[in-house]
This record gives C-alpha cells, sequence and structure tokens, in this order.
C-alpha cells in the first residue's frame, strides 16, 4: 500500500484511528458528554474527509474502490453515524453505558460499512461485512440492564455467524469457479455463452443467503422483529439505516459493474422480491409493536429495492441508489423520534402507548406522520419519489407484473402506516408524560424530516448526483 | 397578477395553512376566523375566473403557467403545467366557493383539535384546486394523492363511532385505484416517449391527447384509469366506502366530500380517461353506462329503506353521480353539458343536504328519522330551506337539479344509450320518493317526541350559510346559460375530438374486417 492509497483511504482512516483512540480514551476518562462529542467530530471530519479529498487513485489495494459512488456512500454512513450519536447521548447517560466503548463501536461500525459500499471485490464485501456485523455484535447487546438487549444480541450473533459461513462458502465457491477475486472480473469468468456455470449458481445462490440474511429478504427475515425489538432504539436506528443500506449498495455496485445478463439468478431474485414485498407487508399488518412494525417495515423496503436492481438497466440501479438513500433517512428519523420520547429506557413500544401522543407533543407527532408518509410513499414526500422511480424503471424493463405486485405491497403497506398515524392522532385523555427530547435529538430529527421533504419536492437535485457518480 | 392567478389561488391555501399553524392552540375562535378569512379570500382571488367572457368562445387552456419542475436525468422530466378551460373553470369555482361554507359550518361541530382541522382543511383546498388546474399527469397524480392524507385525517379523529374503520376503508378503496392509475400513468409516458415524443413534455395531457395507443394497450390502460375514477365517483360496485365514509365524517368534511372530492373521479372521466383512449371508451360504454344505471336504481332504492338521514343521502348520491356517469357517456353535447352541470348541482344540493343533517344533529345528536317528526312546527325557517332544498335534489323544475336531469336524459336518449336512459329515467321517480317521504316522515305531521320540542330554529350562522346556495339553486335552475355558455365550447371541441378519433378507429376496423377479394385477370 502507497501514499497514494493512504490518501484515498483518509476518511476510513479517520474514522478507525478516531475510534480507535475514543476507545483508549474512554478506558481512563468516563465523562459521557466529551466522548460522543470526540465521535461525532471524527464522523463528521471522515465525511469531510470523503467530500473534499481528490483520491489520487481509483482502487486500494485491489479490494475498495476510491471513485465518486464510493466517497458518496462513505460520506454517507459517516454522517449517518454522526446522527446517531448524537442521539445515543441521552441513552448512554440513562443506561450508564460506557461511553468509550460505545461511540468506537459505532464509528467502527461506520467504516464497515464504507468498506463495504466502496468494495470492488469479493474479500472486500466480506471484509466490510464483518467488519460492521462485528460491532453490531456488541452493540445490539451493550445494555447489560436489560434481558430483551441480550436475547436480541444472541439472536443477531447466532443468524450473523450462519450468514457469515454462507458468505464466505459462497465467495470460495466463486473464486473457484471463477479465477478471481476482483470486480467485476469474478463475476464475468462465471459466464458461459450468457448462462451461469452451475458452480457459479451455487456460489451466487449462497451469497444471495448470506446478503438475504443482512438486508432481511424473506424468507431470511426472521431476526429481524426480534433484534429491533430487544436492541436499543439508538443502535436499531443504525441497523435498520447503515447496515442494510451498505449491504443495498454493495449490491447495487455488484449489479453495476457485473455483466448483463443474470441468467437464472433472475428468476430467483424475482421470487426473492415478491416473497419479500407481501410478506412483508402481511406481516406488518399484524404488528402491534412500533418497532416490530418498523422493522418489517424494512422488509418491505429491501423488496422494494431488488425490483430495482432486477430492472438491469441504469434507470433501475439510480432508482435504487435513491431509494437506500431515503429510506435510511426516513427510517432514522423514525427511530430517531422513538428514542427521543424514550425516558431511562422507557420507551412507547406497544402502538397503545402512542395513542394521543400526537396531541400532546405536536411538533414530533408532525415528524412522525411525514417520516410514516414517506416510508408509505404518498406524495409531496421523498418515499413517494423513491417509489415511483423503482416502477417507473419497472415498467420500463417490461417487469409490468412484479411493479403491479410491488404495488399491492405498497396498498397493503398503506393500511399499517396509517394505523400508526391514526393512533397516534386518536384522542386520548391519559396519554402519558414522555422525555421532551433534548436539542440535539430534535436537530436530529430536524434534519430527516428537511431530508426527507426536499428530496421529495425538488428529486433532480439527489438523481442527478446518483446518475453522476453511478459506476 | 392575472399571469400567475391559478398558482396564487391555489396556494394562497397552503400559506393560510401554515399561518394557522403558528397560532396558539386554546384560540379557537381566532383560528377559526382565520381559517374563514383565507378561504374567503381565495375565493374572491378566483372570481375573475368567473367574469372572464374568453370561455364563451375559447375552448383552448386559458391562464396557463408552464414550470419545469422535476427532471431526472434524461428520461424523465415533469413539468408545474397549469390552467383551466370550460370544462374545469365550474368545479374549480365550487370548490372556492363551498370551501367558505364548510368551514363556517364547523363554528360549533368542531370544538376539539381546531387548529388541526382546519390546517387540513386549508391543504385540502390547495390539493382540491391543483388537482382541477394540473395539466401534467404527473403532478395531477401528486394533488390527487396529497388530497387523501387531509381527507382521511378529517374522517379519523372528527368523525362518528366508526370512524378509523371507515377512514381506513376510505384511504384503501382510493389508493388501489390510484396506484393502478400510477401504473397507467406511467405506461402512458413511457409510450409516448417509445413513439418519440421528447421526453421534455413531461405527462402533458395535451401531448397524450394526440397519441395512437394501440387498442389493446388502450383497453388496459382505459381499464386503470376507469377503475380509479370509478372509486372516486364513486359507481357501483365500488361505492361501499361512500356511505360509512360520509356517515362516519364531521359535516365539514361530508360537504367536501360530497360537494367537491367526488367531482374528481367524474373530472378524471372528462379530462383524462375519455379523451386519453376513446377507442377503449367507445368499446366499454355499454358495459359502464349499465353500472351506472344499476348505480341509479340500486341506489336510490337503498337510500328509501334508510333510517339514518345522512346514510340517505350518502346513498342518494351514489344515485345522483351514476345520472352525472350517464351523461358523460352519452358523449354528446346535451349529455356532456348536462353532466357538467349535474356535477356542479350535485356539489350544491348534496352540500346543502350535509348541512341540514349538521344542523339537525347538532341540536339533537341523533340522526335517525324515527327520532323526528313534525319539527316544521318549531323551524319554520329550516322547514322551507330544507323544503326547497329537498325539491332541488329531486329535480323539480325550477331548481338547478331539473335542468342537469333532463339534459343527461335527454343527451343520453339521443345517443346510443337509449333504453339505458329509459330505465334511469325511473330514478328521477324514486328520488322523489326518497327524498320526500324522508322530508314527510321529519318535518312533517304530529310533534311526537318529547325531546323535540324545545329545537331552535336556524341562527343567522346557518342562515347565512345557506343562502348563497340557495341563491344558486335558483339561479341554475331559471338561466342556467350563465353556466352552459362558457363551458360549451370546451366541451364541443371535446366532443370533437373523441367522436374524430373513434370514427378513425371504425374505419381502420372495418377495413381490417371487409373480405379481400382477390380479383385474378386470366
Amino acid at each position: 500500500m502507497n501514499a497514494m492509497e493512504l490518501i484515498a483511504l483518509t476518511p476510513v482512516l479517520i474514522l478507525t484511528l478516531g475510534a480507535t483512540t475514543l476507545l483508549m480514551v474512554g478506558a481512563w476518562h468516563k465523562q459521557v458528554i466529551p466522548l460522543v462529542t470526540g465521535g461525532i467530530i471524527v464522523a463528521l471530519a471522515a465525511a469531510g474527509a470523503a467530500l473534499l479529498i481528490q483520491p489520487p487513485v481509483a482502487e486500494i489495494a485491489g479490494m475498495f474502490g476510491s471513485g465518486p459512488y464510493a466517497r458518496f456512500f462513505t460520506l454517507f454512513w459517516a454522517l449517518s453515524a454522526a446522527l446517531v450519536l448524537a442521539l445515543s447521548i441521552r441513552y448512554i447517560h440513562e443506561q450508564t453505558i460506557p461511553a468509550g466503548e460505545y461511540t468506537s463501536l459505532v464509528l467502527f461500525a461506520a467504516t464497515g460499512m464504507a468498506l463495504l459500499s466502496s468494495a470492488t471485490s469479493l474479500v472486500g464485501i466480506f471484509l466490510g461485512l464483518e467488519a460492521f456485523t462485528l460491532s453490531f455484535y456488541i452493540l445490539i447487546a451493550i445494555n447489560r440492564h436489560c434481558d430483551f438487549s441480550a436475547e436480541a444480541g444472541l439472536k443477531y450473533l447466532v443468524m450473523g455467524a450462519v450468514a457469515t459461513g454462507f458468505m464466505a462458502f459462497g465467495i470460495g465457491l466463486l473464486y473457484a469457479c471463477s479465477g478471481s477475486f476482483h470486480l467485476p472480473e469474478a463475476l464475468h469468468g462465471l459466464q458461459t455463452g450468457g448462462a451461469l456455470r452451475p458452480w457459479g449458481l451455487l456460489g451466487w445462490g449462497m451469497l444471495l443467503v448470506a446478503i438475504g440474511f443482512k438486508i432481511s429478504l424473506v424468507p431470511f427475515h426472521l431476526w429481524t422483529p426480534d433484534v429491533y425489538q430487544g436492541a436499543p432504539t439508538p443502535v436499531v436506528s443504525f441497523l435498520a439505516t447503515g447496515s442494510k443500506g451498505a449491504v443495498a449498495a454493495a449490491l447495487i455496485g455488484l449489479f453495476a459493474s457485473g455483466p448483463s445478463g443474470w441468467g437464472d439468478m433472475t428468476s430467483l431474485l424475482w421470487i426473492l422480491a415478491v416473497l419479500t414485498m407481501l410478506v412483508g407487508a402481511l406481516c406488518a399488518l399484524m404488528q402491534t409493536h412500533i418497532k416490530r412494525l418498523l422493522a418489517y417495515s424494512s422488509v418491505v423496503h429491501m423488496g422494494t429495492l431488488l425490483v430495482g436492481l432486477l430492472c438491469q438497466s441504469r434507470d433501475g440501479l439510480t432508482a435504487g441508489v435513491f431509494y437506500v438513500v431515503v429510506y435510511c433517512i426516513a427510517s432514522l428519523g423514525s427511530f430517531a423520534l422513538i428514542a427521543s420520547l424514550a425516558d431511562h429506557g422507557d420507551e412507547p413500544g406497544a402502538l397503545a402507548d402512542w395513542r394521543g401522543l400526537g396531541y400532546r407533543y405536536p411538533v414530533r407527532g408532525g415528524v412522525l406522520t411525514v417520516l410514516l408518509l414517506s416510508l408509505a410513499g404518498m406524495p409531496p414526500t421523498a418515499g413517494f419519489m423513491a417509489k415511483f422511480a423503482i416502477f417507473h424503471a419497472a415498467i420500463q424493463a417490461d417487469l409490468l407484473s412484479l411493479a403491479l405486485l410491488g404495488i399491492l405491497a405498497s396498498l397493503i403497506s398503506f393500511a399499517f402506516y396509517l394505523k400508526v398515524i391514526l393512533t397516534l392522532f386518536t384522542p386520548n385523555e391519559a396519554v402519558a408524560e414522555r422525555h421532551s427530547g433534548t436539542g440535539l435529538e430534535h436537530t436530529v430529527l430536524a434534519i430527516c424530516v428537511t431530508g426527507v421533504l426536499l428530496f421529495g419536492v425538488v428529486p433532480g437535485l439527489l438523481f442527478d448526483l446518483i446518475g453522476r457518480i453511478l459506476p | 397578477m392575472s399571469d400567475n392567478l391559478l398558482s396564487l389561488m391555489t396556494f394562497f391555501p397552503l400559506v393560510g395553512m401554515i399561518v394557522v399553524l403558528f397560532l396558539p392552540r386554546e384560540a379557537d375562535r381566532l383560528i377559526k376566523s382565520v381559517t374563514l378569512v383565507v378561504t374567503i379570500i381565495t375565493f374572491f382571488i378566483s372570481l375573475p375566473l368567473a367574469f372572464d367572457d374568453v370561455f364563451k368562445t375559447s375552448a383552448a387552456m386559458q391562464y396557463t403557467e408552464f414550470a419545469r419542475w422535476i427532471s431526472i436525468g434524461d428520461y424523465f422530466q415533469m413539468n408545474y403545467n397549469v390552467g383551466v378551460d370550460g370544462i374545469s373553470l365550474w368545479l374549480v369555482l365550487l370548490t372556492t366557493f363551498i370551501m367558505p361554507i364548510a368551514i363556517l359550518s364547523t363554528w360549533q361541530a368542531i370544538d376539539k383539535y381546531t387548529k388541526a382541522f382546519m390546517a387540513l382543511a386549508l391543504l385540502l383546498e390547495t390539493a382540491m384546486l391543483g388537482a382541477f388546474i394540473s395539466l401534467d399527469l404527473f403532478l395531477f397524480y401528486i394533488f390527487w394523492e396529497l388530497m387523501l392524507i387531509p381527507m382521511y385525517f378529517m374522517i379519523g379523529i372528527w368523525g362518528g363511532k366508526n370512524r378509523i374503520y371507515a377512514s381506513v376503508k376510505f384511504f384503501l378503496f382510493t389508493a388501489v385505484g390510484s396506484l393502478l392509475m400510477l401504473v397507467a400513468i406511467i405506461y402512458v409516458y413511457y409510450f409516448s416517449v417509445k413513439v418519440g415524443v421528447p421526453f421534455e413534455n413531461g405527462f402533458s395531457v395535451a401531448h397524450f391527447y394526440n397519441l395512437d395507443i394501440p387498442g389493446n394497450l388502450q383497453n388496459w390502460l382505459f381499464l386503470a384509469f376507469a377503475f380509479s375514477f370509478a372509486i372516486k365517483v364513486p359507481m357501483f360496485p365500488v361505492h361501499t366506502w361512500l356511505p360509512d365514509a360520509h356517515t362516519e365524517a364531521p359535516t365539514a368534511g361530508s360537504v367536501i366530500l360530497a360537494a367537491i372530492l367526488l367531482k374528481m373521479g367524474t373530472y378524471g372521466y372528462v379530462r383524462f380517461a375519455i379523451p386519453l383512449f376513446p377507442e377503449a371508451t367507445q368499446t366499454y360504454t355499454p358495459f359502464l353506462a349499465t353500472l351506472c344505471v344499476i348505480g341509479i336504481i340500486y341506489g336510490a332504492l337503498v337510500a328509501m329503506m334508510q333510517e339514518d338521514v345522512k346514510k340517505l343521502v350518502a346513498y342518494s348520491s351514489v344515485s345522483h353521480l351514476g345520472f352525472v356517469m350517464l351523461g358523460v357517456f352519452a358523449m354528446n353535447l346535451q349529455g356532456l353539458s348536462g353532466g357538467m352541470l349535474q356535477m356542479i348541482n350535485h356539489g350544491i344540493s348534496t352540500g346543502a343536504l350535509f348541512l341540514i343533517v349538521g344542523f339537525i344533529y347538532e341540536r339533537r345528536h341523533t340522526r335517525l328519522i324515527v327520532e323526528f317528526g313534525g319539527i316544521a312546527k318549531k323551524m319554520p325557517i329550516f322547514a322551507t330551506i330544507f323544503l326547497i332544498i329537498t325539491l332541488s335534489s329531486i329535480g323539480l323544475p325550477g331548481t338547478n337539479g331539473f335542468v342537469g336531469e333532463f339534459l343527461i336524459l335527454v343527451g343520453a336518449f339521443e345517443s346510443e344509450l337509449r333504453w339505458f336512459a329509459v330505465i334511469a329515467t325511473t330514478g328521477v321517480i324514486f328520488a322523489a320518493v326518497y327524498m320526500l317521504w324522508m322530508y314527510q316522515r321529519v318535518m312533517v305531521g304530529k310533534l311526537k317526541n318529547p325531546a323535540n320540542e324545545t329545537l331552535k330554529d336556524l341562527n343567522a350562522r346557518e342562515i347565512v350559510i345557506m343562502l348563497p346556495l340557495l341563491l344558486f339553486v335558483f339561479w341554475i335552475g331559471i338561466y342556467p346559460n350563465t353556466f352552459f355558455e362558457k363551458m360549451n365550447p370546451s366541451l364541443e371541441n371535446l366532443i370533437d375530438q373523441v367522436k374524430a378519433k373513434q370514427q378513425v378507429a371504425m374505419m381502420v376496423e372495418e377495413v381490417e374486417q371487409a373480405p379481400i377479394k382477390i380479383v385474378v385477370n386470366d
């Protein structure tokens, strides 16, 4: 690795070195606010570095890209990490969680996401994925006072280990078949005359199972609601956005660089997409706990994202990136809202707890409404434009049936998002007092809502950017 | 100023909404007054449209505005493209006219969360006006969806006992249709780009009118649009959300829903579904006209059996809108102009009926017919107004309902839908039965229920609400030309455009079906 590559790697280096430093400092100095503030500064510095430093080389160590696509997502995950840390301050305080460990783990996770999104080789994908998954194993179970948290951590650990196994084996098979780890050569090497070699197909299948676990595609989604319910809310806000978004970004990168024909994979993905959208939406309909509901909502969203990938067109991939970004903003905002209402671990979970909260806290009620409408895909929010772009691409790619099934799923989704919104504004005299939220938490919410509305009204801003950065 | 008249009119309520959001929550009266003033100013902004004589001679879009809005790469473009012609003119004015009335009706009816209600009402007004003036299909869709959310809340928060069920049902029914329409809109756009219309035109309806969409595709697209609009109208058999929504909605919500929101469906047919897909329209006209006639008769019969006044009015809407659609499908000037006029009439009469139901509900907190009887003696002014509105709803000559229904039936009779018109005429008789019978049971006879002894007659505010509506009942009934002369040029243009395309399609079909003669020259 030479100096050029190190310059290109600056954002990631800032994140890792910052995380290590904070971990060390945290061992001696336990004050929460300086540590977390330090973490936020590190994350913002990394974001700034990703934005400003022109990488002198296109690829780092043959494993990670440093092109505009990689920089965009590095920036995005670093900013998300900063927002998540801003959300976590009060939680860390109230639950007496070691701030140094927490902050550095969030930063390490962001590092992993940045690496994963910019991976240009199968090894890079594996490294990036494991880097943030390992952080999450600890983060999910970091609250030792809470049994649910431990249960969620164990569940995520077991599922994650299985997924890792599948991934390693799948990558092994792909390597055996194509003789290269590097993308896109590894993908081109899998093909003979437009069709996948059998071992290649098996390898892809294994890889897809692992990815399916990570972004919770049906039938690999079963861990999601339990983990979301049990884990600390600020952690979930990162788990729901960063970990899924980074895998999705890597997947989009794979599709963008890979060969045009996917042979038998297409039908497999088709089935996964339909199952994920419909089963996710139907299960969400049954939920009475807000975090479980949002968990299933994220399942549906990942299914819709697959529709964009299946288009196998540039429009589809552009729409996919837009979708990921918008989903992340809205989802982060929703969990941030739950976190801002929590007081010493007592947060409104069951839908019954939400009755009338919209009147008690009108601003945050309005914020949640906008965010949920974006997740549901109603104009004038960004969620509508995202969904529209995906279905637009699907129709252009002659995937009418897929678009119609997706629309059916959106329709079912409307029902459960609306249920929450209406509960929020159902008159209730006995509405419980909740925490009024810190200024920092309100800032996070304001950023998310602004993003959702801005990209809803002038989506061209983001679309043009994505059009330029997509490899 | 007249350059941006439409935008000013559409977005003024939105500005008002933001102002309302910043008012203190407890200042109930202040919030209502501000909202009322905003809606009245909006009405005055829209008033120059009513006095503009250009509509008498020109079928073209007036007051057009154009701005590029959302563009994605080099394949997607939507524009802020608005304008009014004779078709949308009166619907726009109906909207700005009904809104102050609806707001005034909430003075006592809405006593909790006033701020939220008023903010939603203003948002709804922006959305409705936007939908009527949109000339870009995508823009129309955005406004169309935007209408859903405020109405959903109005029913879901300020509604009656079953409000959750009713609001979710309302939302899901409408959403099913609109999502299908979205797919169809994307498809039309995709088709237009494929045949070489530059993508910069966006979803401009004027350009889509000129497309030659092949028959089979046209049928599917038409069905998607027609289904979506049929839910909104609502036509039999997708009307079932309407009685629930109306029964549960607060009075102002019912008035807006009946007077304006339902017109979105009929307007959608006239503006989009029929001219975009004229051949498919022709194919499906007998089928849809059958549904209209079923709706007319069925709505009337079910209305007759209702015990709740509000439900009765709701079902009468199904029947009335069946007439409107029948007139539209007749596709001649009488039928279409009758249909358009009947949209306004229905807005006025049914809006007034819901207000009347609201008046007695506020006094007695019940709407069951058996609870009343003989209250005309206690409320003479109310009885008079109620009678006039009842007669207008039935379509007595001299009132607005007569002109509309008569023209619709004449139009349908002169078109291919002759037998449909004959059957539909029975609906007029049924209407007289259920309305008069209801009036009789509620208003006349002996005052039996002691709870009705203390009923007070209408107060000044309530009379002020009703007066403008009464004015138009008679104005349209006696001199409907004011309205016809401004919509006819646009309607004639529409009919020519649709008929021409249908004829071309028929000629092509005839040529294709004609036996091919092989002449062999020895």
